[in-house]
């Protein structure tokens, strides 16, 4: 080594030049070095070395080295510690020590034999030697497959260990085929000198039957006492569990009760294939195991349905699978309490609480412990009912009143419990007393016997019997001592005769806990007793005063005391008492034929233990001389009658009444009222509204009753139900006196407070009968309220007019219905005459004036209307033959004087002349005259004419054929136009009945007098032929019906107008002028016939 | 006599539910005495079509009810969970004549009768809630007695057949509750398929 160190300096400055001198002077040390180390080894080889111990127990250590190379098997050695005596040992390769002392301890070694080998030296202290437990056995391994839990059992051979020591056992659980570790868990105990079989147990999260698990175990010894080095022990032989299968696929775990919220595996042990798993009806991931086993992972598992939840695996052609039932352990019993009934047997009752969701078998059991006397009772159904109540009996123990109650609640999932602790004769609640049976003492008061299960010998009862009768109810509370015989007896006292009572009893203890239930009901009639008053009476005298009725009332039952089976009556005065025979009871009233004297009635009531004591009358009346009628309403359901307090009256009050319509001797009920009241009120159920009834207010002294006050009331009003009948007694032109009659008292059905009379203007047929109430200005209204009234005049009428009279009454109650009326005023007659006579007067007058001033004015008037037509006479061209004119009186009204012919000539219209066919006027009538003589009338046209202007046609001579004649035109004055010529026509019309201008001059040219008369037919088709025949003249209008009258075969063509004027005649025709109305007066002819007048 | 009437039936039934597979199914031999407790019905076949008529009829409702007590996946897996693959069940041919159709008859009504005991039971205990089924269970049970009353009636009086060998099925007290589940839907399922048979073929 020094050698090397000296050596490097040199090989580092000059390592280049010295590059291969150096390397082979390297090799050269390199194996020396080898040759050294080669022959140091040798040598130890030839010596033993590595001297290592451990211990397993602390008591021995066992200790070995390594021999020396080339040292036979068979060699010897002698190894000697220094530990005070020295002791040696001759062995082979190692050797067992008893441990050393704390220290450091010298051991030689030599070959005992081996001379060639050197002696070896060490120094052994127990912190080198190393303390390693034995290997663990496993004593067994055990399965329990329905709770896939695993048992392991070991001995921890604490016998070899000198003291007591802490051990840590390590134990690891394998599992499938791979050994996948599944757990690994440490496990302390303690040495304690002796062998020891220790016991773990783990329940694994997958069946065992799933598949097979390996457990191994070692162990590491934590002594304190020892400083070496300590190591875990080499583990265990792994010991297996794994379930064998039969040819049946099965799922695992079976019925498993499980937490909810837990999780789960189940697993499918199968040779098939399977393809899927699923819970209730969703599909889980399979997990395969060993073979073709699988398995899946349920998480949080919900509560089950009472059948389970089902975890089914599909194969092929098949279902296999398990049910699973997730529920909750027991909740603690909730309001648990026991009591008693009958002191025999204490019954306990509890709230389950929260559900388990476990039925069936796995529903939860319970347990009452009670903890003196050491004595339980269990709960368990099978098939329990969910409204089922939670209870038990525990049998009570004889001188054992404080029992100390646990009730333990048990199902798969864990348990829960709650303690009572309960003095039971505090919590006594009695049963429904029952065979209630009622014996009568007397007439008022009852033993009752019940019938309470149970002992109560040692405490008392507090039991309330209820009395009731017809809507009344008491309760009395009675103490009673227990008896062991169940039964108890009770007196009722103080009770009605012949009342028919119900009982009913309930019990508690005292100190009070619960009252029992209410017991049933039982009636019992109490017997009979003498009847404690007299019937209530009153009389009356018949109504021809020779009779007495004596009425009274039936008992009540308070007071009748049993059934009231007669009455007797007896009358009595100062000489004789007159006894009537027996009255039975629904009869109650008795008629006694008395005289004036003054009698004392009296009536006995009698039931079948007894009579009633008297009831007594007088049965004359103490006259009063001032009495008077009141009327007093009533307050609907009765009537509130007063009086002054009168200290004569040394008796009771008597108030009677009766229905007013109702005929003598009136009685529908009275009322007896102490001497010392001054009011009451009268009800009664035969009251109705709207009746009249008749009150009497009787007053006593010395039993003699005296009417004091006589007062007809209603209980009610109402309104009248009629209207008062009324008439019209009589009606003048401005007034009407209307008289009613009073309404009968029962249609009044109230006092009668007075009338309202309504009038207005309104015929029968018109008249609607509403809104008179309403205000309506129109309808006048009188208030009658003087009730006395019954007739009434209304004044200030209109003459001849219609009135509409409305009557009713009323009452406090309303109005009563209306009757109504209509009547007409008389007529005004010298208003009348006053009418008729002016209008008379004034047209008279003025017609006069009018007349007068027609007269004076007469020439004005035609001069201005009518003025002269040119006398043709005087036209000598006109003139005819004298003969002709005198010959034909027919033609007086035109009458023509000789005339020297003037330039007047004539036209024949026979012969066709073209030329003047503008001046030719065809009327369409005439076209169809000429074409149908017969044609209808009524296609007359009517056709005035005017004059065409003479200067035109006289200043065109070429035109006319004449030269200078003049001509007379007629015109349709309707239409006021020259109508049109008609060339095509005119060739074939008749001269004879052609229309147009018939000139006069040419009639009797053309016609003898004797033509003319015959004629006459084509006269009257003619047109204007004024004076050829004046019987065709009609003085009518054109329009005027007669014109146009269908049946008149003349042709009127209106009224004529002089040939030089150019004014109409007549007026065209005006249709609003009253003028040319039909009829047989008009002005034209006033004054056109005037000068001829 | 009520009351013997009353326990005939329940007592042949008794005496039927030993659990025990199917021995070969011997029937009285002829010339052997043949006595019954009490008069049978004049009418007795058409008692006995209408008493099958009534079980057809309410078969189907009690298969339903059944199942669906069973929780899911009962009611969407009847091909597999509820399928007629009922073991020892007796054979019945319709084309047989009377005596040898009513033979088989009271075989299998005594076989459902047994299986129908078993259902009961176990729906009592894993059901109790279930009220229509129990109801619906016991009303076919009763029916079934009377049937099977019927039936040996009919066997005894005309064929003179006074006992007749009967199978049972699996008894299923000892098994899991999946299994009791499945082994009823099967059965009720059997039930259901065999009754419209046999109402058929009387």
């Amino acid at each position: 080594m020094i050698s090397l160190r000296l050596k490097r300096p040199s090989w580092m400055v000059d390592s280049r030049r010295m590059r291969t001198t150096s390397d082979f002077q390297w090799l050269l040390l390199m194996f020396l070095l080898m040759y050294l180390m080669s022959q140091v080894n040798s040598q130890k080889k030839r010596t033993p070395r590595d001297l290592k111990c451990v211990t397993n127990n602390l008591q021995v250590w066992d200790c070995s080295w390594r021999a020396p190379s080339g040292a036979g098997r068979a060699a010897a050695y002698e190894a000697c510690i220094e530990n005070g005596s020295h002791s040696c040992y001759r062995l082979e390769k190692n050797f067992k020590i008893p441990a050393l002392l704390p220290g450091d301890h010298e051991i030689t070694i030599n070959p005992s034999h081996d001379f060639g080998s050197f002696i070896s030296k060490f120094t052994l202290n127990e912190k080198n030697v190393s303390l390693i437990p034995g290997t663990p056995e496993i004593l067994n391994l055990s399965a329990d497959f329905s709770t896939s839990t695993l048992h392991l059992k070991w001995n921890d051979k604490g016998s070899v260990f000198p003291r007591h020591s802490n051990v840590i056992w390590e134990i690891k659980v394998l599992r499938k085929e791979n050994m996948e570790i599944v757990k690994s868990v440490t496990h302390n105990t303690t040495l304690n000198g002796r062998d020891t079989v220790h016991h773990w147990s783990w329940t694994s999260d997958m069946p065992l039957e799933c598949a097979t698990h390996y457990v191994g175990i070692r162990c590491y010894i934590d002594d304190p006492l020892f400083s070496g080095r300590k190591e875990w022990s080499d583990w265990s032989p792994l010991k297996n569990i794994s379930w064998f299968p039969d040819s049946q696929t099965k799922v695992f775990p079976q019925d498993k009760v499980v937490l909810v919220g837990s999780d789960i595996t189940v697993c499918c042990v199968t040779q098939e294939k399977v393809l899927s798993a699923q819970i209730g009806r969703t599909n889980c991931p399979l997990i395969h195991l060993d073979g073709k086993n699988v398995a899946i992972k349920i998480r949080n598992i919900s509560a089950s349905e009472s059948s389970g939840t089902n975890v089914v695996f599909s194969v092929e052609d098949n279902m296999f699978g398990t049910v699973i039932f997730a529920g909750y352990p027991p909740d603690i019993p909730q309001k648990l309490n026991c009591e008693t009934y009958d002191l025999k047997e204490i019954i306990c009752t509890w709230n389950p609480g929260r559900p388990t969701s476990l039925v069936g078998p796995r529903n939860t059991s319970y347990t009452l412990f009670e903890s003196f006397s050491g004595k339980y009772v269990r709960f368990k159904r099978v098939e329990v009912s969910t409204n089922e109540s939670y209870q038990l009996f525990f049998q009570m123990l004889p001188n054992q009143e404080i029992y100390n109650f646990t009730l333990n609640a048990h199902n798969p999932l864990g348990q829960s419990e709650s303690t009572l602790l309960v003095n039971i004769t505090e919590k006594v609640h009695p049963h429904i007393p029952t065979s209630i049976k009622v014996k009568d003492i007397n007439s008022t008061a009852v033993t009752l016997s019940w019938h309470l299960p149970g002992n109560f010998a040692k405490i008392k009862l507090l039991c309330q019997i209820e009395v009731s009768k017809t809507n009344l109810a008491r309760e009395r509370t009675v103490t009673v001592k227990g008896v062991e015989n169940s039964n108890y007896l009770a007196v009722v006292d103080k009770l009605n005769p012949y009342t028919l009572y119900t009982f009913r009893i309930r019990c508690c203890t005292e100190p009070f806990w619960k009252w029992s239930k209410w017991s049933n009901e039982k009636q019992y009639l109490t017997t009979e007793a003498i009847p404690s008053k007299g019937p209530d009476t009153w009389r009356e005298w018949s109504s021809d005063g020779k009779n007495l009725i004596i009425y009274w009332k039936p008992l009540p039952v308070n007071e009748a005391n049993g059934k009231i089976l007669s009455y007797n009556v007896s009358c009595s005065s100062d000489e004789e008492t007159q006894s009537l025979s027996e009255i039975p009871d629904p009869q109650h009233k008795a008629e006694i034929q008395l005289d004036k004297n003054d009698y004392i009635i009296s009536v006995v009531a009698k039931n079948s233990v007894g009579s009633s004591p008297p009831s007594k009358i007088a049965s004359m009346e103490i006259p009063n001389a001032d009495l008077k009628v009141e009327q007093a309403v009533g307050m609907g359901n009765g009537i509130l009658l007063t009086w002054n307090y009168n200290p004569n009256m040394t008796c009771d009050y008597v108030i009677k009444w009766c229905n007013s319509s109702r005929s003598e001797p009136c009685l529908m009920d009275w009322k007896k009222v102490p001497s010392n009241s001054t009011e009451t009120v009268i009800e009664s159920d035969q009251f109705r509204p709207g009746v009249r009834y008749n009150f009497f207010l009787y007053g006593c002294r010395n039993q003699g009753y005296q009417l004091l006050r006589s007062i007809i009331g209603y209980i009610e009003e109402l309104a009248p139900t009629v209207a008062p009948n009324f008439t019209v007694e009589d009606t003048s032109a401005d007034s009407i006196l209307v008289k009613w009659e009073d309404i009968p008292v029962e249609e009044l059905r109230g006092f009668l407070r007075g009338y309202l009379f309504y009038f207005e203007k309104g015929e029968r047929d018109t008249f609607k009968m509403e809104g008179l109430e309403s205000g309506r200005s129109d309808v006048k209204v009188k208030n009658i309220t003087d009730i006395s009234q019954k007739t009434l005049r209304i004044a200030d009428l209109q003459g001849k007019t219609s009135y509409h009279l409305v009557l009713r009454a009323y009452t406090d109650g309303g109005m009563g219905p209306e009757k109504s009326m209509f009547v007409v005023t008389k007529e005004n007659s010298v208003g009348l005459i006053i009418a008729i006579l002016i209008p008379v007067a004034v047209a008279v007058i003025v017609g006069v004036v009018t007349s007068i001033l027609c007269y004076r004015k007469r020439e004005w008037i035609k001069e201005t209307f009518y003025p002269d037509i040119p006398n043709p006479e005087n036209c000598k061209a006109l003139q005819f033959q004298k003969s002709v004119c005198e010959g034909n009186s027919a033609l007086k009204t035109l009458e023509m004087n000789p005339c020297t012919p003037n330039n007047v000539e004539v036209l024949e219209t026979r012969s066709a002349v073209p030329k003047i066919e503008d001046t030719e006027i065809i009327s369409p009538v005439a076209e169809r005259l000429e074409e149908s003589s017969d044609a209808e009338p009524e296609n007359h046209v009517v056709v005035s004419y005017c004059p065409p202007v003479i200067e035109e046609e006289i200043g065109n001579p070429g035109v006319d054929e004449a030269g200078g004649a003049s001509q007379v035109v007629y015109i349709d004055v309707q239409s006021m136009y020259q109508p049109q010529a008609k060339p095509e026509e005119e060739p074939e019309s008749d001269p004879v009945v052609g229309a147009g201008y018939k000139p006069q001059m040419h009639l009797p040219i053309t016609s003898t007098v004797e033509d003319l008369a015959a004629d006459d037919d084509l006269d009257k088709i003619a047109a204007y032929r004024p004076q050829a025949n004046v019987n065709t003249w009609n003085l009518v209008s054109p329009d005027s019906p007669r014109s146009t009258d269908s049946n008149s075969e003349i042709v009127s063509f209106g009224s004529p107008c002089s040939i030089n004027s150019r004014q109409f005649l007549i007026p065209p025709k005006d249709e609003d002028s009253p003028k040319s109305s039909g009829g047989g007066w008009s002005f034209t002819n006033f004054f056109q016939n005037k000068p001829n007048d | 006599m009520k009351v013997l009437a009353a326990g005939v039936v329940p007592l042949l039934l008794v005496l039927h539910w030993k659990h025990g597979a199917g021995s070969p199914l011997s029937i009285t031999p002829v010339n052997a005495t043949c006595a019954t407790r009490h008069p049978c019905h004049s009418n007795l076949m058409n008692q006995i079509k209408n008493q099958l008529a009534q079980l057809n009829s309410s078969a189907n409702a009690l298969f339903i009810l059944y199942y669906t007590a069973q929780g899911e996946p009962f009611p969407n897996n009847l091909d597999k969970l509820c399928g007629p693959n009922v073991t020892n069940f007796p054979p019945f041919h319709a084309n047989g004549t009377e005596k040898a159709r009513l033979v088989e008859l009271y075989r299998i009504i005594a076989y459902l009768g047994a299986s129908l005991g078993n259902i009961t039971r176990d729906q009592r205990s894993l059901n109790p809630g279930a009220v229509n089924l129990h109801s619906k269970l016991n009303a076919t049970a009763d029916s079934m007695r009377g049937l099977l009353s019927n039936v040996l009636c009919r066997l005894c009086n005309k064929y003179h057949v006074a006992h007749v060998d009967v199978a049972y099925g699996p008894d299923t007290s000892g098994k899991d509750v999946f299994q009791k589940k499945k082994l009823g839907c099967q059965l009720l399922g059997k039930y259901k398929q065999v009754i419209s048979v046999l109402a058929r073929a009387f």
